[in-house]
């Protein structure tokens, strides 16, 4: 079931490359649009989700039943509960797309490694994974030369001298990954006025661990993993921008407490 | 307090995980193997292993632990001095010399000769010795030429040929020029002297396979355009001389006049280079063919996918076949009397059989 997953993302990242002239990096900034299409309505939802969910933390009656229920776990959780009810809010709607983006995350770093094909046994693979509808002997081997990456190994500008914890040189591209994974959480990260807001302080901390996990996996996997990241990144922001949700504020020092 | 502790160990959990699945493993492709009549040299994942051809026991492996940056599988080649040049498709790219008479007792590992970093990519293809130069493509499209003679331990390259596309397969000789087969898809001729292009020219399908000098003094190369194509080694003119009936992967083996090779539908050919047609119909042993066939004096030896051996013989009669168990894509070796086969997906890294397809003995780490 997995591989045909796979295998799916396999023939339509071909399909694009295919089309556009034997682009690989081009061919994954369209195929993250397609999904970015595709898991839009997600991504609103999530966005819904998060602020029903952050509104409800500035609630007078929520924070009654906090203050009312402190010692009581099992009573608080029911008035909870009632209140999710009542406002028609799902507590999981908002971690739903995130939980979705991680398959799609992880078939698609498959499906690049793949598709590049490294190895003997990968090209060997490769080729029994793509549909008859596209040609075969024409695709392959695929050319995973974009700018100055090389789209099946991770990617570093050479540097004069050597340091051995940057094997690749320097890594432009990890730091872009962390740069606009930071901007996007700092984007969706809701203003709040309650001190003892969870959900706030949860998107504080995803907002420094997410960049620097995301940073690391572009630092030591195939770069194009890292086109992916910045492109899917960017259309997070311009989404979250179009639809009015961008906090700007908060890239400035001191924006959330305005 | 505790949210956070938790989110910290997951971040953690992950990257560990995830930098597990970047590190050198078994598997990731086929072995590469070699021998002479007394050592067997298996280039297998995060090791090379030495292995006694008479009792098939270790005795050595390099590095001596496993090393993030290494990983091979190029079939080694062996040197007329005795040293042994394997090339890791690791993150490091180095093609290293390994001296098999100076091994360090304590740890079991040969000592390095040399070693040369550098390549931009992996290596997957086996290098080729002519006299004291050593020619080695490399998947970064550049055919490196070395010195062997030179006394370096930090190989600078002689001379660095961009060829294009990715090199995977070792190049051939006819003394006066180099051949060498890429995936992009093209095969190019290279003075061996002066080490100027003589000539490119572009194919219809990849070729992972090598070239093959015929009887004939035509140079042979299979494609994955599913056919065998023949060269004129002087000015590079060629046409195509057999339609396969899928991906030739292998490098044809010659035997008199005739080219034998399989391809990725299981067929088996037999093609005379005299008369330019095909000995026999195809025959179609068990799975698909990505190793080059074994001459030996009365038969041929075909290794399958399926993991299984075939003798045929010239008639394209079937002898005998034994499973051997896994999935062969390494080319089957000869070494003395015994015949050496490296599966993948079984629990033994080496097996050897006799000239009747009897297990010898079979060869694991640890064992």
């Amino acid at each position: 079931m997995w591989d045909l997953f796979v295998s799916l993302f396999i023939n339509v990242l071909l399909w694009i490359y295919d089309v556009i002239g034997h682009n690989f990096g081009i061919a994954i900034i369209l195929f993250t649009i397609l999904i970015r299409i595709v898991t839009w309505p997600l991504n609103a939802q999530q966005m819904k989700g998060a602020a029903a969910m952050q509104n409800l933390q500035n609630d007078k009656e929520w924070q009654a039943i906090q203050k009312k229920y402190a010692k009581d776990r099992e009573k608080l959780a029911q008035e909870q509960m009632r209140i999710y009810r009542e406002r028609g809010i799902s507590p999981f709607a908002s971690c739903l797309p995130t939980l979705i983006q991680f398959p799609i995350i992880i078939a698609l770093y498959q499906s690049i490694i793949r598709a590049l094909a490294s190895t003997p046994l990968d090209l060997l693979k490769l080729s029994r994974s793509i549909y008859p509808a596209l040609n075969v002997s024409d695709l392959i081997p695929l050319n995973s030369k974009f700018l100055w990456m090389n789209l099946g190994q991770p990617e570093g500008i050479p540097l004069p001298f050597d340091i051995s914890f940057l094997p690749y040189g320097f890594p432009l591209l990890a730091i872009i990954v962390a740069i606009t994974t930071y901007i996007q959480a700092k984007l969706t990260m809701p203003a709040s006025t309650n001190p003892n807001d969870q959900s706030a302080a949860m998107s504080k901390m995803m907002s420094v661990y997410m960049p620097l996990m995301l940073g690391y996996f572009a630092l030591t996997f195939a770069s194009g993993l890292s086109v992916y990241f910045i492109t899917s990144n960017v259309l997070g922001i311009v989404q979250y921008a179009m639809q009015g949700k961008a906090n700007w504020r908060n890239l400035l020092p001191g924006g959330q407490k305005k | 307090m505790r949210k956070k502790l938790i989110l910290a160990v997951m971040v953690l959990l992950a990257a560990v995980l995830l930098s597990a699945c970047g590190g050198p493993v078994r598997g990731t492709t086929w072995a590469g193997l070699a021998a002479d009549d007394s050592t067997a040299y298996l280039a297998d994942g995060p090791y090379v292993y030495a292995v006694n051809v008479k009792d098939g026991k270790e005795l050595w492996h390099y590095p001596e632990n496993v090393d993030s940056k290494l990983i091979f599988y190029s079939t080694p080649v062996i040197t007329p001095d005795g040293l042994v040049i394997v090339g890791s498709a690791g993150n490091d790219h180095s093609l290293i010399a390994l001296n098999p008479t100076d091994v360090n007792p304590e740890t079991n590992a040969p000592v390095e000769a040399w070693r040369f970093s550098a390549a931009t990519d992996h290596w997957v293809a086996t290098p080729l010795v002519v006299g004291n130069k050593l020619f080695a493509p490399n998947s970064d499209g550049n055919l490196y030429v070395l010195d062997l003679q030179d006394g370096q331990s930090t190989k600078k390259a002689v001379e660095t040929i961009e060829l294009g596309g990715r090199l995977w397969a070792q190049p051939t000789t006819d003394g006066e020029r180099i051949f060498v087969t890429s995936l992009d898809p093209s095969v190019s001729a290279v003075d061996v002297e002066t080490y100027e292009v003589l000539w490119h020219e572009e194919l219809n399908g990849a070729i992972p396979g090598s070239a093959v000098l015929g009887a004939d003094g035509m140079l042979y190369v299979g494609s994955l355009a599913s056919q065998l194509e023949k060269f004129d080694p002087a000015t590079g003119k060629h046409e195509p001389v057999l339609e396969a009936e899928n991906w030739i992967w292998s490098t044809p083996s010659l035997d008199g006049d005739t080219l034998y090779f399989g391809d990725l539908d299981g067929n088996f050919y037999s093609f005379n280079t005299s008369t330019g047609k095909s000995n026999w119909p195809p025959v179609k042993p068990d799975g698909p063919i990505t190793a080059s066939p074994l001459i030996q004096t009365d038969h041929l030896l075909v290794a399958t996918e399926s993991g299984s051996l075939f003798a045929i013989n010239r008639d394209g009669g079937v002898l005998w076949s034994e499973e051997i168990g896994g999935k062969i894509y390494t080319t089957p070796v000869a070494a003395g009397d015994l015949i050496l086969v490296a599966p993948l997906e079984t629990e033994f890294y080496l097996a050897a059989l006799d000239q009747n397809g009897r297990q010898v003995w079979t060869f694991a780490p640890g064992n």
